[in-house]
């Protein structure tokens, strides 16, 4: 079941940032050509001259073309060359902010810069059509997380935990949930100092998935702060073997990000108490 | 003669027009110069380290997660934040470096970039001795690792985001 709704999220977020339906442009329009041209240079490789120029012909047919900024923003962003790349992708934004705002905002939260993720996220979710379940760009996750997240890292972990518990409650089906959505909320509490509650959501979490180390290391951090000591060494370990069988939370996942030396100095510090 | 001056004088302006329009038109249609993938960095002599080559230039990685730092990036960030040396003047600079480099397949760096911006992700000027504090302590870090592609070891490019907030790094 997680399996197919890895894929479909996945499927979605290609349609939300593909090129668009060609057709839907007049015949023989420079929309329909930029558009058709777009289709054409698919098979390029991102960030190769070739790819760039093709961008380059594309907007010259159609200025006026989003999507063409936002694709070719993505190998400057993916290759730290900030300004160039914003510069495309605002652009972009300016043009269609409805399917624009969400991955510049999404590159302002993987580039650590909250405030600005905030910013084009409160202004996406208040445009009339805004969509309501937008996922990032690797489909893994509702950007209502990232805003969460966002305003924990801005020091608003109240503000946070009410936008991601929204967020869950905002889904029709268990089905509906992510692999990290959970991870995020109990994430959260332990930050807020809310334990229990955070051992709660856990509980949901591992039913989705067991592997994240992330989740043992929270628990243990949780299970640590109320007092049970064998318990949190207990999570700590698992966490440490999920780390040693290589598995980890993948993609985008910057905040609040647990590693592996994070795990190993706990369970040092509760070696020498226990 | 009236009639012979003022045909000159349409004459004369319209060429004027016709030399601006011409020399616009040329510099309109000028296009981008690519290197072969963005982000590729040219050796610069005066910028660069001599001794800094890549194994097989023509194989060069634009993967950044392949490039991994012994210990992750809280080992990498521990020893920079250890190493930096802040001074009074640095706490004025708010903002971020945004710092490309290459990793080779001896696990050196070289071919160092970067841009500063500041909280809004605009470019920004710095306080010189905090630029030449951060990218010294930067080229500094010995224990990058090549990356490793398909099971074969590789050059690669990578970047490194610092952010800095009243002068202080702030962990990630």
């Amino acid at each position: 079941m997680k399996k197919l709704l890895i894929i479909t999220l996945i499927s979605c977020s290609s349609f939300v940032y593909s090129q668009g339906n060609c057709l839907m442009y007049e015949e023989g329009s420079n929309e329909r050509k930029a558009c058709e041209l777009a289709y054409e240079g698919k098979t390029l490789k991102q960030g190769s001259r070739e790819s760039q120029e093709m961008f380059d012909s594309i907007l010259k047919i159609n200025p006026n073309y989003a999507w063409a900024y936002m694709e070719k923003s993505v190998a400057y962003l993916k290759r730290g060359l900030i300004t160039e790349g914003l510069e495309l992708l605002d652009k972009a934004v300016e043009l269609d902010p409805r399917y624009n705002l969400t991955y510049r905002a999404y590159w302002h939260f993987q580039n650590r810069n909250y405030k600005l993720c905030v910013r084009d996220l409160e202004r996406y979710y208040k445009l009339p059509n805004a969509f309501i379940y937008e996922m990032s760009p690797g489909g893994d996750k509702d950007m209502r997380i990232l805003l969460g997240m966002s305003y924990a890292k801005l020091g608003d972990l109240e503000k946070g935990i009410k936008t991601v518990e929204n967020c869950l409650k905002s889904y029709k089906r268990e089905a509906d949930f992510g692999l990290v959505d959970y991870h995020v909320l109990g994430m959260l509490y332990v930050k807020n100092k809310q334990y229990k509650k955070a051992l709660e959501i856990f509980d949901k979490q591992l039913k989705i998935t067991e592997d994240y180390p992330d989740s043992y290391y929270y628990m243990g951090l949780a299970y640590k702060a109320l007092n049970k000591p064998k318990e949190a060494k207990a999570h700590f370990e698992k966490a440490k073997d999920k780390f040693l069988e290589s598995y980890h939370i993948r993609n985008g996942y910057l905040c609040y990000k647990v590693y592996y030396s994070d795990v190993t100095d706990e369970i040092e510090a509760l070696t020498d108490k226990l | 003669m009236k009639t012979k001056i003022t045909y000159l004088y349409v004459l004369m302006v319209s060429f004027i027009i016709f030399s601006c329009t011409s020399k616009k038109e040329t510099k309109t249609e000028k296009k981008p110069e690519y290197l072969a993938d963005i982000g590729d960095t040219k050796y610069t002599p005066t910028i660069d380290d001599a001794n800094f080559k890549f194994c097989d230039s023509t194989t060069v990685l634009h993967k950044r997660a392949r490039v991994a730092y012994t210990g992750g990036t809280p080992a990498m960030e521990k020893e920079l934040i250890a190493s930096y040396e802040k001074k009074p003047e640095f706490e004025s600079f708010t903002g971020y470096f945004f710092i490309r480099f290459a990793v080779n397949c001896k696990n050196e760096s070289g071919r160092f970039r970067w841009e500063i911006v500041d909280d809004e992700f605009k470019a920004k000027v710095c306080p010189k001795a905090l630029e030449d504090e951060i990218i010294t302590k930067v080229k500094n870090l010995k224990s990058w690792n090549s990356p490793i592609y398909k099971g074969e070891i590789h050059d690669g490019y990578t970047f490194l985001i610092v952010k800095i907030e009243n002068g202080n790094i702030l962990r990630s």
